[in-house]
């Protein structure tokens, strides 16, 4: 009988075949063996521009020519490699130093081992992202050379190998093979092919296979200007050192296994969720999870055990007798850890003096407190399914510098003090302290021991001096993930040819026309803010014979320039939204589209995609009908030009009478969606004004509402509603819409109770409609803001409106709570929100305009898409806040006003003002009130704040106070903010 | 397959043959000693997707081959906590019910022309499962935890045409093959879900091996095997041909395994040492088959059959039938009656349990196949 097993002895091509066995888990649970056949060649290129041989045998394009090279044939040597080198890291390099690749100083001409690459995705998929941008930048020149697939570089296990050390050898069999064949190429000056690792482990078996290895540090070394680069390398290289260097305790309690979490979690006894730090308390993080209604606490250091605000992490709830009530205090860490050396290690206790101090407050107070069942159930951290860590942005802390040190390239321990202040203080190795204080500088987290309290971290780049605006803005941007790098060649590549010689073509037969409607005749304005550049939206209106009015938006046509799936449709997709900073705008398309060629400009033609509606006097809709067309706007005013011209009486011209009637219109409109139960919700907003020339800020100013806002608002909203029931019908399943969800009523049972206690009001949650009553009755007839600040307080308990595909929710969830309407979606800014382009796409397949693209169809892909612009969308307006908040900053930057505020939140050691007129909120602590701190006595109940001692005041929720505001460095974070004084209570 | 079919043989074929398997010592058609096996290749691993495999081809061209897959599965705890398993000093667990643990293994036989709801192939499946199953220890083994364990999928497939009674040759394929299964390492500890490893060559065997191979197999345990033993008068004959199977007077099927130790043994378990060389032997089960000899149809004597004047010498038919149906006449085959002699089973059993008997011997020689 002869054997059935494949035979490797006889088979000519038996080298060519060999496989890999695995095991594979399934998230069912279900456990596989799989085999797979690795079939072995001789033809994957060694890409070094030296090689001949290589290239007879490499991979064609349709075209037959070969796929360029990519390694340099005269790569950069070192002071070890003078002939010029090529890298080989292996994958402990980059898990540890990705940074370094990413530098532009050095690390050209990598050889990225396939092996590396599906070592690297197991490991961490957004290194692996990172890695895979390095491959496609072309000047790095960076390759990915498919080892296990190439015969000679193919490395079988052996027996008893682990797979580590078999990934290893694999490495050096590359390195070697590379040598060798670069050899054979019998070019002038061969260059070295060189291993990375910071394994010791492989590195002695690469020197004793005669392969050339360095370490991390000793390569960087090799280098100019390494010292700077030094900084990059992590310092947990030597595991086993570290262990020996302290041996004293773990601060921190172990994680649990995964296994046992996920077994937890599935069975209902441990608690997975996103982690969220308070943002006035450093120490007290809340997750919610679905299981309950409201967020589990999760107080102390112990409890938090090193999560970091945003990381995926799995709870435990702790017994009831730990159950707290949420911090009326605030506790920063900067203030509390202040003087912590970063050098001496910790000395055996996680909770510093301190911080044991601020907690034994905490306790007493919820002991005196009389009523029960205040406290809120705790819990604790007992894993971390998942590490959000991200680059963080932040400054030295200067404190913590030993003066002698200040000079001098020694390698020194300092703290990092974010600017996010949820973010804990990150340790970091430097020798360039001196240079760096002062600056703001990029740091990455890379691990957290058990036995650190603080994360260790090392530097990725600096961002320039404090408060010079470049530096500002830019770690701004990096805060906030916004991408602001210019669009690659590949996205520009898909721009018309023309450029901004771009016209509508003038034959109505050219392809552009087809199915277009000429609507260039119409009297069309657009009504924007002033220097609006990328003009989305604009208008027309007109009378019909049968006493309705005809009443047009239209929309720039972007979905014309930005076809699906192009790299610029990829770019848009992933930026999401255009970012307006106070000075700068961060466009999601290139500037050629978006501020001309889709711009609806005035006076020149445009494609556009219309809504027209008939609506009746009433405003009531007849009809509508949707068409792509051709446009011809008149003119381009800003809300003030607008509302001018209207105002005139003696301005009697169609175009001005047109606005006129949307005006009218728009009132009416407005009035049936308050009927309806909309909401008008407030945040306090404020607008900077800069000086023409060097654009520094001047002053601040709280924006002016005008009715040519509402107007042009709400005819988008008309818009949009119109075009959510068009795509929905069409495409049930996959169209793109924007729910807004009802917020959880104990959303609001603090804002109620505050009411109720403090005003006697009573807050009414059951529908939007009850709310938007209970809001309007929110009067206090001597001071006007008090509305204002009610709508600030319950905007702040929403939720947050979502894009969302169709087919995930159910249709009585598809509803707009703020705006009460049944469903919504995005459509009038296509050039500044991809929601909208989508949605573009989805109604000109649904008019039958064009064919549905893929794209469109699958639900999948939306959804991911819906996903990703959340998030933008999201951080959009969070860092334009932020821009706002530092412009305020500048702007008072050696200026002292007194100002009124109000109190928008009380903690018993302090309170929040808000001050209207620059739109901030500032902390006032008790110590900020005189020297030395006075007494206070906290009456959670009645929030009332009582002062005794030094100084003697009365502060309570929502009431007025006088504040001087000035501004002020925090030495801390770094951040010119205002810092309030109080100056009296009225 | 039925035992039954396929006997082609004239009743004085059959009486020929068994007369010379009554023999002491009987001689058998291919000149085999009553306790030899047929020859038999064998190897491990055939089929890379499985935990693992074995193919068996024997002598006379039948050839199976075996697969076996696992799978994770929620182990379900009765109402009244039946079935629970108490987890005992060393980790291993005590059976509580045993109707749970029966679903543990699921095994399908398929044999070459014969439907898969045959009579005669559920019967097979059911005796090579039946053998593993009364194995406590076997099932034992796939337990994980409390909450999960292995659930074995066993599949057996003749690929030869059934040129005689497979059973054996199934037997020592599933044998093979579950001395050739690994199972992923699992990481995970106590109760949680089951974690497993990644890495295949850290898996390990469902039936640990010793490091040496060879001789310190004692202690260890194995996969229980079914043998077929048939009796001929007083003669016991292993591994019958398909020939020998059709003259057989009582055919068993025997279900052993070699138990590590007798204290391992349940008290329902009679050990059966009888010499103290060799394996610890414990039998599991026995099946007797209806053996195909009752089928057959029997021989006339001379002195029935009118062909030979039996009407000449004037007896009735009435007396000619009592003859052809009574007592056996010297060299007329007369298919076997009745049950087993109870002397004949006792010494079979016996002799299947033997120490460094046949037993020993065929586990030797599996043994010896490289678990590739």
């Amino acid at each position: 009988m002869s054997s059935l097993k494949r035979s490797l002895d006889r088979d000519p091509f038996a080298a060519n075949i060999s496989s890999k066995v695995y095991v594979r888990s399934t998230k069912s649970g279900k456990v596989q063996k799989i085999v797979r056949e690795v079939y072995l060649r001789q033809d994957i290129p060694c890409s070094s521009k030296l090689c001949r041989a290589c290239l007879a045998t490499a991979p064609q394009d349709a075209a037959g020519r070969p796929t360029p090279f990519v390694l340099s044939e005269d790569p950069a040597g070192t002071a070890v490699y003078p002939q010029g080198h090529y890298l080989v890291p292996d994958t402990n390099a980059f898990l540890t130093a990705m940074d370094l690749f990413e530098q532009s100083a050095a690390f050209y001409d990598v050889v990225v081992l396939q092996i590396v690459l599906e070592e690297l995705r197991n490991r961490s998929l957004p290194l692996y992202n990172r890695l895979i941008g390095l491959t496609k930048s072309e000047d790095k020149r960076f390759y990915v050379f498919f080892n296990e697939f190439r015969l000679e570089t193919h490395v079988a296990r052996d027996e008893g190998e682990s797979v580590n050390d078999r990934n290893d050898r694999a490495v050096r069999k590359a390195v070697a093979w590379y040598a060798q064949h670069l050899a054979r190429t019998g070019a002038k000056k061969v260059p070295a092919v060189v291993m990375l690792s910071n394994d010791r482990d492989n590195l002695r078996k690469a020197k004793q296979e005669g392969i050339p290895a360095c370490s991390l540090a000793d390569y960087v070394k090799q280098l100019k200007d390494g010292d700077k680069l030094l900084d990059m390398i992590p310092e947990t290289e030597d595991q086993d050192t570290a262990k020996e260097k302290r041996p004293g305790e773990p601060l921190y309690p172990e994680y649990f296994s995964m296994s046992k979490m996920m077994t937890g979690v599935k069975s209902g006894l441990l608690h997975q969720g996103i982690f969220n730090v308070s943002p006035y308390n450093y120490l007290e993080g809340s997750i919610r999870v679905p299981a309950f209604p409201k967020p589990l606490l999760v107080l102390g250091r112990e409890n938090i055990n090193r999560s970091i605000d945003g990381d995926l992490v799995v709870v435990e709830v702790l017994p009831k007798d730990q159950w707290k009530e949420p911090s009326t205090q605030v506790i920063e860490e900067d203030a509390i850890t202040k003087n912590e050396n970063p050098d001496a290690e910790e000395t055996g206790d996680i909770v510093s003096e301190k911080e044991r101090k601020a907690l034994q407050e905490e306790v007493k107070r919820t002991h005196t407190k009389t009523t029960e069942g205040h406290a809120q159930p705790t819990a604790k951290v007992v894993g971390v399914v998942k590490r959000n860590w991200r680059q963080y942005v932040g400054h030295i802390d200067q404190s913590a510098i030993s003066q002698s040190t200040q000079q001098g390239r020694k390698q020194e321990v300092v703290f990092v003090i974010p600017m996010d202040k949820k973010i804990p203080k990150i340790r970091l190795r430097t020798r360039q302290v001196a240079e760096l204080v002062g600056k703001r500088i990029l740091v990455t987290v890379d691990a957290w021991d058990r036995s650190s309290r603080h994360p260790t971290g090392h530097f990725v780049r600096s961002l320039g001096e404090l408060e010079t605006k470049a530096a500002e803005t830019e770690a701004l941007l990096l805060e906030y993930d916004v991408q602001y790098r210019p669009f690659p060649k590949t996205v520009l590549d898909c721009l018309p040819k023309e450029g901004h010689d771009w016209k509508v073509p003038q034959s109505m037969d050219d392809p552009g026309w087809k199915d277009r409607e000429d609507l260039r005749g119409l009297l069309i304005c657009s009504i924007d803010p002033i220097g609006c550049q990328d003009i989305d939206d604009a208008l027309h209106s007109r009378p019909l014979p049968n006493g309705n009015i005809e009443v047009g938006v239209h929309i720039a046509d972007v979905s014309h320039f930005v076809k699906p799936n192009n790299a610029m449709d990829a770019e848009a997709s992933i930026r999401g939204t255009t970012v307006y900073l106070v000075d700068k705008r961060i466009d999601m398309l290139p500037m050629l589209l978006g501020t001309d060629l889709c711009s609806l400009k005035p006076y020149v033609e445009r494609y556009a995609f219309s809504v027209l509606w008939e609506l009746s006097p009433d405003a009531d809709i007849v009809n509508v009908r949707f068409t792509k067309s051709v446009i011809k706007s008149r003119e381009a005013f800003s809300y003030e030009e607008a509302q001018l011209r209207v105002d005139d009486a003696a301005q009697q011209d169609e175009l001005t009478t047109s606005i006129r009637t949307l005006l009218a219109l728009s009132r009416k409109l407005k009035q049936k969606r308050m009927d309806a139960g909309a909401l008008s919700l407030s945040s306090p907003e404020v607008k900077v004004q800069m000086e023409s020339e060097t654009s520094d800020p001047i002053d601040v100013k709280t924006k002016e509402h005008l009715d040519t806002m509402s107007l042009v608002e709400e005819f988008m909203l008309l818009a949009n509603v119109s075009v959510a029931r068009k795509i929905h019908e069409a495409f049930p399943q996959t169209a793109i819409l924007r729910r807004h969800g009802a917020p959880p009523k104990t959303n609001f049972d603090e804002l109620a109770n505050q009411l109720r206690v403090k005003r006697g009001l009573d807050l009414n949650v059951e529908s939007s409609r009850a709310l938007a009553d209970s809001l309007d009755a929110c009067v206090n007839p001597s001071e006007p803001f008090f509305n204002t600040l009610v709508r600030i307080m319950a905007t702040r308990c929403m939720m947050a409106a979502e894009y969302f595909c169709s087919g995930t929710q159910a249709y009585p969830e598809f509803r707009h709570y703020g705006l009460a309407s049944e469903i919504y979606t995005h459509f009038t800014s296509p050039i500044r929100r991809y929601a909208d382009l989508a949605a573009h796409r989805q109604l000109a397949a649904a008019i039958g305009y064009e064919a549905v693209h893929p794209s469109v169809r699958s639900r999948g892909r939306l959804e991911a898409v819906c996903k990703n612009i959340n998030v933008r969308h999201r951080n959009a307006q969070l860092a334009g806040r932020a821009s706002i908040a530092y412009y305020v900053g500048q702007a008072l930057r050696g200026k002292a006003t007194e100002e009124d505020g109000f109190v928008l939140k009380i903690f018993s050691n302090g309170f929040v003002v808000l001050v209207p007129r620059f739109g901030v909120e500032g902390l006032i602590r008790l110590r900020d009130l005189a020297e030395p701190e006075p007494a206070a006595e906290f009456d959670a109940e009645t929030y009332t704040l009582r002062t005794s001692g030094s100084r003697e005041v009365e502060v309570e929720l929502f009431q007025k106070v006088r504040v001087r505001v000035t501004d002020q460095k925090d030495e801390t974070t770094g951040k010119r903010g205002v810092k309030m004084e109080l100056v009296s209570v009225y | 397959m039925s035992s039954t079919n396929h006997v082609l043989l004239s009743p004085a074929e059959l009486a020929y043959l068994h007369a010379s398997l009554s023999l002491t010592p009987p001689i058998r058609p291919d000149g085999r000693a009553p306790t030899q096996f047929r020859p038999l290749v064998a190897e491990t691993g055939i089929l890379p997707g499985t935990n693992g495999s074995a193919r068996i081809c024997f002598a006379d061209g039948t050839e199976a081959i075996v697969g076996v897959k696992a799978e994770v599965e929620r182990t379900v705890v009765g109402p009244e906590g039946e079935g629970v398993i108490v987890e005992g000093g060393e980790g291993e667990v005590e059976e509580g019910g045993g109707e749970g643990e029966a679903g543990w293994v699921e095994m399908t036989v398929e044999i070459p022309g014969v439907r898969d709801d045959d009579s005669g192939t559920a019967f097979l499946a059911a005796m090579l499962s039946e053998g593993l199953l009364a194995d406590e220890g076997f099932v034992r083994r796939l337990w994980i935890n409390r909450r999960f364990h292995w659930k074995l999928y066993l599949d057996i497939i003749l690929i030869s045409p059934p040129l005689s009674y497979p059973l054996p040759l199934l037997s020592l394929t599933t044998h093979l093959a579950l001395l050739s299964t690994r199972l992923p390492r699992l990481k995970s500890e106590g109760d949680e879900d089951p974690f497993f490893d990644d890495d295949w060559a850290a898996a390990p065997y469902l039936f640990p091996r010793p490091n040496g191979k060879s001789t310190t197999f004692v202690s260890q345990t194995r996969p229980p095997i079914t043998l077929l033993v048939m009796a001929v008068g007083n003669n016991i004959i292993f591994d019958p041909s398909k020939e020998e199977l059709a003259v057989a007077d009582v055919a068993l099927a025997v279900s052993v395994t070699a138990g590590s130790s007798s204290s391992q043994a349940p008290s329902k378990h009679v050990p059966m040492d009888t010499s103290t060389e060799g394996r610890n032997l414990r039998l599991l089960s026995i099946r007797t088959i209806d053996p195909p000899s009752r089928l057959t149809p029997p021989g006339v004597a001379n002195a029935a059959n009118s062909a030979y004047g039996a009407n000449a010498g004037q007896k009735t038919t009435h007396e000619a039938q009592a003859t052809a149906e009574g007592e056996a006449v010297e060299g007329v085959w007369r298919a076997p009656r009745g049950g087993a002699k109870r002397m004949v089973l006792g010494a079979l059993v016996q002799k299947v349990l033997e120490r460094g008997g046949v037993v020993d011997e065929v586990l030797d020689a599996l043994e010896g196949v490289d678990l590739g």
